[in-house]
């Protein structure tokens, strides 16, 4: 059998059976598992395809495996606090952790603490990445999402403190889960609240774009690839698909399930608490409080398998499969360092220095590179050459295409006149 | 001889006058006893049928013409023909608009006055009639003619000049305000001329021209600089008014400082589908063309060198600079003549004369003007840095020596309380020609101008400002903590102070000083409603905007007292003033979504009273603050066992929507620990057993004693309890059914996905025992809630109890048979019917039950049809088709007592459909049987 491209992994809050598990994503059988503790939501992370990060639930530590090496623990991270929610940068370079009401910092290749982030006033409750490891979206139990700058915040700037780059406070309740859609700083992040919507925002300005109503509080959404659907996991079990291709131009929505793609899946019984969708975006990943993790297909919407785990649902989500996954005796490239409890490194007292450097942007330092318009404008004169050659370049097919144009401007002289006359006739009529 | 000597001496005779008689009238006198009028032609015997005419039959063409005249009677009544002419037929305006005009404007430089005041007064007439667009081509030259007038050697002129600016500034102040290069210096050249190069070697520091003084206006100096000033100052506010309004400043007064800095979007429509074949590009701006990143090299809006022309010299801090910095000392100069120069001895040094308030009172308002000429934000910091770099020493000097100030004729310390005696004696003298101005007026704005060259937190800067923000700050805290009242024009500007001073500051004793002070002002009685909303405004933008950037105010006790007064207020507050109370939720909201402790506490103490079912905020407001209230609960630290009790009243009166009902159920919910979402365990906000408790609760939607005194009662809507209805059955109207219906449905579904449901069964079962299963009288609502809940939460596992089951038989029946009998809506009905057959088809036992309860031979004749139907109805229900074969010996035997018991000769239309049913359900083998045993 051939390593599968994608994988299902997700963790349960009872950790009975296993902290978290891997599944095959099309029939939902158990390649691997990984025990001890368990992982509380939202914390379940893997680190540069070397790594699973998961935060133990209720206690202040972090427990990591090495991907290939199932069931053993290889080391705990010992956290300032009880970790709510945790993330590892897609290009595994920094690892974020919310902490009560603040934002942790790691760099993974030093283990040292870059930065405490204290912009939220009440728990952090979901951190996401954007795709190229640039920005990230912090929602917090005070209604605040923030959206911060990764460079502007790793700045080497004592003098100042790193202000998120957008605070997006159109919430009025809670935020229980936020997903970041693809491109970078040009994605569209997703927020859904107890308050029963989901808001899409764009990154880049902080402007929100879309801001859909439920009849119950949102406890999970997430896109799929191509934002042409996003996916609401409700509290009361049912998962609302809303099209985001309607042409209707409103910017406050109210969700009835309708035929052009406003769909509801019902099949859970308790809050669905993740949401994920595959590569492809056809199948769609739900795990909820009612101990079962389930897949979907998301043409027919029809479950094509489920899972019963033993306690709430933590965690699901779909992720490519790592290189090192099914390879026992293959090793991570970087072996894991202490990850440092102190801001300053000096202060700790232990000279044990690992001998590496840190490197940080200067302030003043950034190179200007070219906006993301700019490398749009390249893009689409790329593919505007493309079409121009093969649909008019070619000497014959434009030869076709001018006589087809022509015989339909002809019918089209000719329905213009029938109708004059037809008119006039009208017009002219005595009566 | 002799004759001839009488003759001579007759002729010669001397008349003796004497006093007392008359003289004889001399022979050669005149009469003057005859009267003489002038003939007058004043209008023509022509009959002009060309077009309309005045009265004395001119037309236009006339009227124009005679303006040229050299006489200037003619010239004035041509003026008054005109207006005649115009007022009464409009249209002619239009038609010659641009010939009036410029005639009109070329009579502004007439050497005679009252040919300029009828000029005005046609002007002003005329500025009425025109809207401002169809000005525009022809105001270049009513602009030439002002600039002219303005500028004219005879001050007479000048002055009526300043009348034609009014009438402009009123009616056209966007048209005005574009010509401001030129107007400006006018107005400088006003009040003042250009020094000669050779003789201001001293001062030329100061600026090129000096003051004017000329003896020969009908004015005193200082009147007619106060009427400069004025025009100036209105003049300066059409330039800041009439500019586009661009990002981070709004004009309007008092709250500009507090607005929020961030650009608003505009989205453009795209409609995908018209560029799906085109060519044509998208124009895409970055960002949505809000703030452009740091790296992008274009701006969405234009810069503002680029504004469409206009305003193109005044936006940016150099031109503006450039104009102040002859202003400026000019005005200096006025300023200390009207304190008096040095004459006046130092200790009445701040008692002013009317005159001279108002003209300080200018002054400061155009200082004011100037800086807010710079619509960008970093503009106007390099201008008030350059004012305070310029001008503090001068302005600290004048301006600070005699602060605060007091007007003359109230020989005593300037004091609020007499404020009032002030404008009252003010207003009975006020003739001067700026109006009168209040000392509070002129000290406000005073403090408003030197708090803006205060500069933002630099510490050796701060030591240096101390004295005189010492003052000011002084004077704020007195005039607001001394009790009186104050406009909220004045209380904006000083707000707008509190402000700055508090943000420059940094520092956590003025802060507290000065917040005390305004919070004193806050606890006034009785305040009016735009004073009250002014200040909750000031409160609630300092706790939400500054918050974060500034410890200094975040730690302040005084806010931290605001925060925790509010509660209180809402509970006060109660359904007075809606907007009120909204406003009051908006600070609340975010403060206990911040966590912040003092307005938690405080919340926590005052939340059964908000929550009360009677009178509480929560009922009695509108439904957006309704909203708003639930939304609060999720941040309550703790739920105790009264506040849950209010809660589920709240639910259950029927004040809050169904949908507002069911956020709140579901809002406890989450809270609770059973619910499993929130994951932090150190503290647990609603207990298990209260959480159990106020669901139940919420389920009966009666509580305990409602349902005692039930017992009690004989209302109309009461069944009495009979064979076929074991309970007797209160009716409850169909509003509240259903709305209890609702709540019901979100009660289930959150007991439904509580972990363990054998447990939370047994715990309901248990309830409903104890509490339910003695009455006599039981609410409709309530059966039929506990029918629909206990199918839902049965688990298949469990065996629900005896004594629950029959209560839940006679639950059904009663419901049945009431449904039977009286006439009820569909949706009631339909709610019946489902919760009856679920929880019969789910519980099998409960259906036998039902039908051993059925007794044929204790029913009396009137009750055969209802059982027939009620046995009928059962039978036609296909998922109950299973259970009844199960129990058809029963059936049987019943059917069997009730054509036994009917002893009527025909057979009723009621029992032949009761047998049919029967037939049919039990169609197959047995059917024959069956039938067989009937007959």
């Amino acid at each position: 059998m051939s390593a599968p491209v994608e994988v299902v992994l997700s963790a349960d809050s009872a950790g009975q059976l296993f902290n978290c598990a891997v599944f095959d994503p099309h029939s939902g059988s158990e390649f691997l598992s990984y025990r001890g503790g368990n992982t509380s939501s939202r914390s379940l992370t893997v680190l540069n395809g070397e790594y699973i990060l998961g935060a133990q639930l209720g206690k202040n530590f972090i427990n990591v495996w090495e991907i290939q090496r199932k069931d053993q623990l290889q080391q705990k991270i010992v956290c300032p606090g009880i970790v709510t929610c945790l993330c590892a940068s897609p290009d595994g370079l920094y690892v974020l952790a919310g902490i009560a009401e603040a934002i942790y910092l790691w760099e993974m290749s030093t283990g040292n603490l870059l930065a405490i982030l204290s912009r939220h006033y009440q728990d952090v409750s979901c951190i996401r990445f954007t795709d190229d490891s640039s920005h990230f979206v912090s929602g917090g139990k005070d209604n605040l999402a923030l959206i911060w700058n990764l460079s502007s915040v790793v700045q080497l700037d004592s003098s100042r403190t790193p202000e998120p780059c957008h605070i997006l406070s159109r919430h009025s309740l809670p935020i229980t889960d936020i997903h970041c859609g693809l491109m970078g700083p040009q994605a569209r992040v997703a927020t859904a609240s107890l308050d029963q919507t989901v808001k899409v925002w764009e990154v880049s300005s902080g402007e929100m774009l879309l801001s859909v109503l439920f009849d119950v509080g949102i406890m999970s959404v997430t896109f799929d690839p191509c934002e042409y659907f996003l996916f609401c996991g409700g509290s009361d079990g049912n998962i609302f698909q809303v099209s985001l291709c309607s042409t209707s131009l409103s910017r406050d929505k109210t969700f009835q399930t309708d035929s052009d793609g406003n769909q509801v899946f019902k099949g859970h019984r308790n809050l669905v608490t993740c949401l994920s969708v595959s590569m492809d975006g056809t199948l769609l990943l739900s795990g909820s409080n009612d101990e079962t993790v389930r897949m979907w297909d998301v043409q027919s919407k029809q479950c094509i398998w489920s899972i019963n785990h033993k306690g709430h649902v933590t965690n699901a989500v779909i992720i490519p499969a790592p290189a090192n996954m099914f390879l026992a005796d293959s090793h991570p490239a970087v072996p894991l360092p202490r990850f440092s409890r102190h801001l300053n490194p000096s202060e700790q007292g232990d000279g044990t220095g690992s001998g590496g450097m840190c490197l940080r942007l200067g302030a003043s330092t950034q190179e200007r590179e070219g906006t993301y318009l700019e490398k749009a404008d390249e893009l689409y004169s790329l593919m505007c050459a493309v079409t121009d050659k093969s649909v008019f370049g070619d000497g014959e097919n434009t030869k076709v295409r001018v006589s087809e144009l022509e015989e339909e401007v002809k019918t089209l002289k000719k329905i213009n006149k029938d109708l004059y006359e037809f008119s006039t006739q009208l017009l002219t009529k005595p009566n | 001889m002799k004759t001839k000597k009488q003759k001579r001496q007759g002729d010669f005779q001397k008349i003796q006058l004497k006093v007392g008689k008359k003289k004889p009238k001399a022979d050669n006198a005149t009469n003057v006893n005859f009267r003489s009028k002038a003939i007058h032609l004043p209008e023509q015997l022509k009959h002009a049928d060309s077009g309309p005419t005045t009265h004395r039959q001119l037309d236009i063409k006339d009227l124009l013409s005679k303006l040229h005249h050299i006489n200037s009677n003619i010239k004035q009544g041509a003026l008054v023909g005109l207006r005649e002419l115009l007022s009464a037929q409009p249209t002619l305006i239009e038609l010659h608009a641009s010939a009036v005009l410029s005639e009109v404007a070329a009579l502004f430089t007439d050497k005679d006055g009252s040919v300029r005041a009828a000029a005005v007064r046609l002007l002003r007439f005329i500025a009425q009639c025109i809207s401002a667009e169809r000005v525009a081509p022809f105001f270049p030259l009513l602009s030439a003619h002002l600039t002219c007038a303005m500028t004219h050697i005879s001050e007479a002129i000048q002055e009526d000049a300043l009348r034609v600016l009014d009438v402009l500034l009123e009616h056209y102040p966007g048209l005005l305000s574009q010509r401001h290069t030129v107007l400006l210096t006018n107005f400088l050249e006003l009040i003042s001329q250009k020094r000669k190069a050779g003789t201001g070697q001293d001062k030329s520091g100061k600026g090129g021209f000096a003051l004017t003084i000329s003896t020969n206006r009908s004015v005193t100096a200082q009147q007619w600089r106060l009427t400069v000033l004025l025009r100036l100052g209105s003049f300066l506010q059409a330039v800041v008014e009439e500019r586009p309004l661009e990002e981070g400043v709004t004009s309007m007064i008092g709250l500009g400082m507090w607005a929020g800095e961030k650009g608003s979007v505009t989205s453009v429509d795209v409609s995908w589908e018209e560029h799906v074949f085109g060519k044509g590009r998208i124009q895409v701006f970055e960002n949505s063309g809000a703030v452009p990143t740091p790296h992008s090299t274009y701006r969405l809006r234009p810069d503002s060198k680029a504004v469409a022309g206009m305003n193109k010299e005044l936006c940016s801090a150099e031109t503006v600079q450039g104009f102040a910095g002859t202003l400026v000392p000019l005005m200096l100069e006025i300023w200390v003549e009207a304190a008096g120069g040095d004459r006046v001895q130092t200790d009445s040094g701040h008692l002013l004369s009317a005159e001279a308030m108002a003209l300080m009172f200018q002054i400061l308002t155009i200082l004011q003007l100037l800086r807010r000429l710079t619509p960008q934000r970093d503009q106007q910091d390099i201008l008030d840095a350059w004012f305070r770099n310029s001008y503090l020493t001068d302005f600290k000097h004048h301006f600070m020596k005699n602060f605060p100030y007091g007007l003359l004729e109230v020989a005593r310390h300037r004091k609020k309380a007499d404020g009032k005696r002030i404008r009252q004696q003010q207003v009975a003298t006020g003739t001067v020609a700026g109006g009168n101005v209040e000392p509070l007026a002129l000290n406000v704005t005073l403090c408003q101008v030197m708090v803006t060259l205060s500069l933002r937190g630099q510490d050796h800067v701060e030591a240096e400002d101390a004295d005189w923000l010492g003052t000011i700050r002084v004077f704020i805290r007195e005039t607001l903590s001394n009790g009186g009242k104050l406009s909220s024009k004045h209380l904006a500007a000083l707000l707008e102070v509190v402000w700055r001073m508090i943000v420059t500051q940094r520092s956590r004793v003025v802060t507290d000083d000065l917040l005390q002070a305004v919070y004193v002002q806050y606890q006034q009685r009785n305040l009016a409603v735009s004073v009250r909303t002014l200040l909750l405004h000031f409160f609630s933008q300092l706790y939400i905007q500054e918050h974060q950037n500034h410890p200094h105010i975040a730690r302040s006790r005084i806010l931290a007292r605001w925060l925790a007064s509010l509660p209180v207020q809402l509970v006060q507050l109660c359904s007075r003033n809606p907007q009120l109370s909204a406003q009051l939720l908006e600070t609340i909201h975010p403060a206990a979504a911040r966590g912040n402790k003092d307005l938690l506490q405080s919340l926590q103490k005052n939340a059964c009273s908000i929550y009360d079912p009677q009178e509480g905020s929560v009922v009695v407001l509108p439904v957006e603050s309704q909203k708003r209230l639930v939304q609060i609960l999720h941040f309550l630290p703790t739920f105790p066992a009264e506040l849950l009790a209010c809660l589920s009243q709240v639910c259950n009166t029927g004040r809050v929507s169904a949908s507002l009902a069911t956020m709140l159920i579901r809002t406890i919910h989450l809270r609770s620990p059973l619910s499993g979402w929130s994951s932090s365990s150190q503290d647990v906000p609603v207990k298990d057993v209260d959480y159990l408790s106020f669901f139940f609760t919420t389920l009966t939607g009666f509580s305990s004693e409602m349902l005692q005194a039930l017992q009690d009662t004989d209302e109309d809507g009461l069944m009495p309890s009979s064979t076929l209805s074991p309970l007797s059955v209160f009716t409850t109207t169909l509003e509240q059914f259903l709305h209890h219906w609702d709540v019901v449905e979100e009660v289930c579904h959150c007991l439904d996905t509580l972990g363990s449901r054998a447990q939370c069964f047994d715990v309901i079962q248990n309830a409903i025992i104890k509490n339910l299963c003695g009455l006599v009288v039981v609410p409709d609502c309530v059966c039929a809630a506990i029918l629909r809940c206990v199918p839902r939460l049965l688990d298949v596992n469990f065996l629900p109890s005896d004594t629950l089951l029959h209560f839940l038989s006679d639950c059904c029946l009663s419901m049945l048979s009431l449904l039977l009998q009286l006439e009820q809506s569909a949706r009631k009905r339909d709610a019946v019917w489902e919760a009856c057959f679920a929880a019969m088809s789910t519980v099998p036992r409960l259906l036998r039950l039902v039908l051993q309860s059925l007794h044929v031979g204790d029913l009396c004749e009137e009750e055969l049809p209802v059982l027939a139907q009620i046995l009928s109805l059962l039978l036609q229900h296909t998922q109950l088709r299973n259970h009844m074969m199960a129990n058809a010996s029963l059936l049987q035997h019943i059917i069997q007592d009730l054509t036994h018991f009917y002893g009527g000769e025909t057979r009723e239309q009621w029992l032949t459909d009761l047998l049919y049913c029967y037939s049919v359900t039990l169609s197959g083998h047995r059917a024959n049987m069956g039938m067989r045993d009937i007959y």
